[in-house]
């Protein structure tokens, strides 16, 4: 047979078996939520009697995973003065290894010997298995003291201690209002007092984007049916349940865009500061804009990218050529919050910032690499996605509490101005302090930081 | 050698840890969403299913499993005899030792759980079987690793799948324990793949490579 026949003939061969591939699907519920079996009263029941354990599971693995203790940094709070910053590392490290003899090893060691430290690997969701959002007891309470919804979960609680979320209510910086600073009067935004708040500061066309954002609608979660974990028919949820203030309260979700649900990574919500300069959106779907972002968020957001089940639990479709667009206004004049130390180019005015953060600002352009992806001019972005390989370090496929730790693949890159404002860190909030962050990238782009590089990239990044 | 080991692994995985579904270590199978239950189904503790009650993701993954495995096996029998590169024949016996293990171990768990297994693989692996039966030589090897890694990708979708929404402990112990050595013979037939690639590039007159593409 000539060489080029028998070619033709493999690529026959592989023809035939894509086609065939087709022949033996999984079951519909791989990808769509499947209906509920049981009604709603035997399901809460379930839910009601797995918690303590659901909840024992989570802590039991926070608790290998993490150093919870209170440590705050000395002299440095959250921007809204409401809440100090923890510092040191939380990660835990396995026995027999430091920081300095492990990011001396190579990748492959590191995996052959099962030494990359939990807390680097996926976090999952408190209960993967059912999945959805999380909000924390501060918003479930706020929210219920001011609009009577209930947002609370029978099934599961939120499950990161207090001091590793944000500063609640978070602080309200408008870039069209540089002058005033945080216009939040210290309230948590919502339907109920949103007017009041906002009337005089924001144009017509901003305050019904803001009404958008304050509206509930239904919920995969949060519903009218038998297929919904609040104990009461919920109105719904509203965006900024979980953007807080239009920065975030560190309430949780799992991402919509993965099946099967074990494979589906934590979510931790994103801050909307500087919204302006972002030009993708979503840690996977690289959507090019926000009204694009904001349209689509009521079938994944809100219903984990089903739109199946969100016709059949009631589907908000903010009309594009006016809702949306307004939302989006509304979005794009959230700031940052104030870096006094900063020039105008994002770097650090020398006459105002210390020895170590300048020294912090060397490590983060130059051996740290940080500057590659996170560019100071453009607020610490590069409106792309990357992939970090963190799979050369662990052994994919591993279950942890429902969860499957698979390869990250790309994720956007995300900003690092107002960074200390915005624990936990990563898409999913694996890592609690700066600290955490520096150690997962030293390893990760092989630095070989010293530790007085790496104690200057925090002091640096607290500055931002 | 290699039936000791079938029968050590095998050893080992029968001795399921007792209460699974009660641990709170996260490592051990976690809790399913309660609302996929059947109606009526008798639990062992709430939203776990007693012995013999299972439902439908368990079903359906131990039927789709099992029938996978034994195809698998099969295969590995026939790629031992007949492939001709020795990194594909020892990709061979591995499944069938890997996959005969495992095999075992989950016919042992449906039939604890009163259900029967598939006792035979099914119609996309019949005719898988048929066109391996039907070649020879390299492109034996193409057809067989080419058909493994499709394998491998479904049964790594197929694993995560019942981990997500099955309810029975021990099938999603067991899907947890197979997972990262599928994923990792996923990774080994997709290396041979671009190994026989290369060679194949390799034995192709320089003049006639770019009428290939």
């Amino acid at each position: 047979m000539s060489k080029r026949l028998r070619v033709a003939l493999l690529l026959a061969g592989a023809g035939l078996l894509a086609v065939a591939a087709l022949a033996d699907p999984l079951p519909p519920d791989a990808t769509y939520r499947p209906l509920p079996t049981l009604p709603f009263d035997a399901v809460k029941a379930l839910d009601e009697a797995q918690k303590p354990q659901v909840m024992q599971r989570q802590q039991a693995l926070l608790e290998q995973r993490y150093d919870l203790s209170n440590r705050p940094i000395a002299n440095v709070i959250m921007s809204g003065g409401r809440k100090p910053v923890q510092g040191g590392v939380r990660v835990k490290l396995p026995a027999g290894v430091t920081w300095d003899s492990l990011s001396a090893m190579s990748p492959d060691e590191i995996r052959e010997r099962g030494l990359l430290p939990a807390g680097f690997i996926p976090l999952p969701h408190v209960k993967q298995a059912t999945g959805g959002q999380v909000f924390p007891n501060q918003q479930i309470d706020e929210v219920g003291r001011q609009e009577l919804r209930n947002i609370r979960r029978f099934d599961v609680d939120f499950d990161l201690p207090d001091r590793f979320t944000p500063e609640f209510p978070p602080p309200i910086f408008l870039t069209t209002h540089p002058e005033l600073g945080d216009v939040s009067h210290g309230q948590l935004l919502t339907i109920k007092n949103y007017y009041q708040l906002m009337v005089g500061l924001l144009t017509p066309v901003q305050m019904e984007g803001l009404r958008l954002l304050l509206t509930p609608f239904p919920q995969e979660e949060f519903n009218q049916t038998e297929d919904r974990k609040s104990s009461d028919q919920s109105l719904g949820v509203t965006c900024l349940d979980c953007h807080a203030n239009f920065h975030t309260n560190a309430a949780f979700h799992l991402t919509p865009d993965v099946r099967p649900q074990a494979a589906r990574f934590r979510l931790d919500t994103v801050s909307l500061r500087g919204m302006f300069n972002q030009q993708i959106h979503g840690s996977k779907r690289s959507l090019r804009s926000v009204e694009d972002f904001t349209q689509f968020e009521q079938r994944t957001a809100y219903f984990n990218g089903d739109h199946v089940s969100a016709q059949r639990k009631g589907v908000n479709l903010p009309d594009r050529f006016d809702q949306v667009p307004m939302m989006a206004q509304m979005q794009n004049i959230i700031d940052f919050p104030p870096a006094p130390k900063l020039n105008p180019l994002g770097r650090l005015d020398p006459s105002k910032a210390t020895q170590q953060e300048l020294a912090g600002e060397q490590v983060f352009l130059g051996k740290g690499q940080c500057g590659q992806c996170h560019t100071p001019q453009t607020s610490f972005l590069d409106n792309n996605m990357h992939d970090l390989k963190l799979e050369r370090f662990y052994n994919i496929g591993q279950t942890v509490n429902g969860l499957v730790a698979l390869p990250d693949g790309s994720i956007k890159t995300l900003t690092l101005r107002g960074i200390k404002d915005s624990p936990p860190y990563l898409h999913d909030g694996r890592l609690l302090t700066l600290a955490d962050t520096v150690e997962f990238f030293n390893l990760v782009l092989g630095l070989k930081l010293t530790q007085e590089e790496k104690d200057s990239l925090v002091a640096y990044m607290l500055t931002l | 050698m290699n039936r000791f080991v079938a029968f050590a692994s095998l050893a080992v995985a029968l001795l399921a840890p007792p209460a699974l579904a009660q641990s709170t270590n996260p490592a051990s199978p976690a809790p399913g969403n309660p609302g996929g239950m059947p109606p009526g189904t008798k639990q062992s503790a709430p939203g776990v299913p007693a012995p013999r009650q299972t439902n439908q993701p368990d079903l359906a993954f131990i039927h789709a499993a099992t029938a996978s495995g034994i195809a698998e096996v099969e295969f590995g029998k026939l790629a031992a005899q007949k492939a001709s590169g020795r990194a594909v024949k020892e990709f061979a016996q591995r499944m069938i030792r890997d996959h005969g293990a495992a095999n075992d171990r989950l016919s042992a768990l449906a039939k604890a759980g009163g259900i029967a297994p598939a006792d035979r693989p099914n119609e996309e692996h019949k005719a898988m079987r048929v066109r391996l039966e039907q070649s020879d030589g390299a492109q034996f090897d193409h057809a067989y690793i080419q058909g493994q890694i499709i394998e491998h990708q479904k049964a790594a979708q197929l694993l995560q799948y019942e981990i997500g929404s099955g309810e029975n402990a021990e099938l999603k112990n067991f899907a947890s324990d197979v997972l990262p050595t599928v994923l990792s013979h996923l990774r080994m037939a997709q290396a041979i793949a671009m190994e026989m690639a290369q060679q194949r590039q390799a034995e192709v007159p320089p003049g006639d490579r770019e009428k290939r593409k």
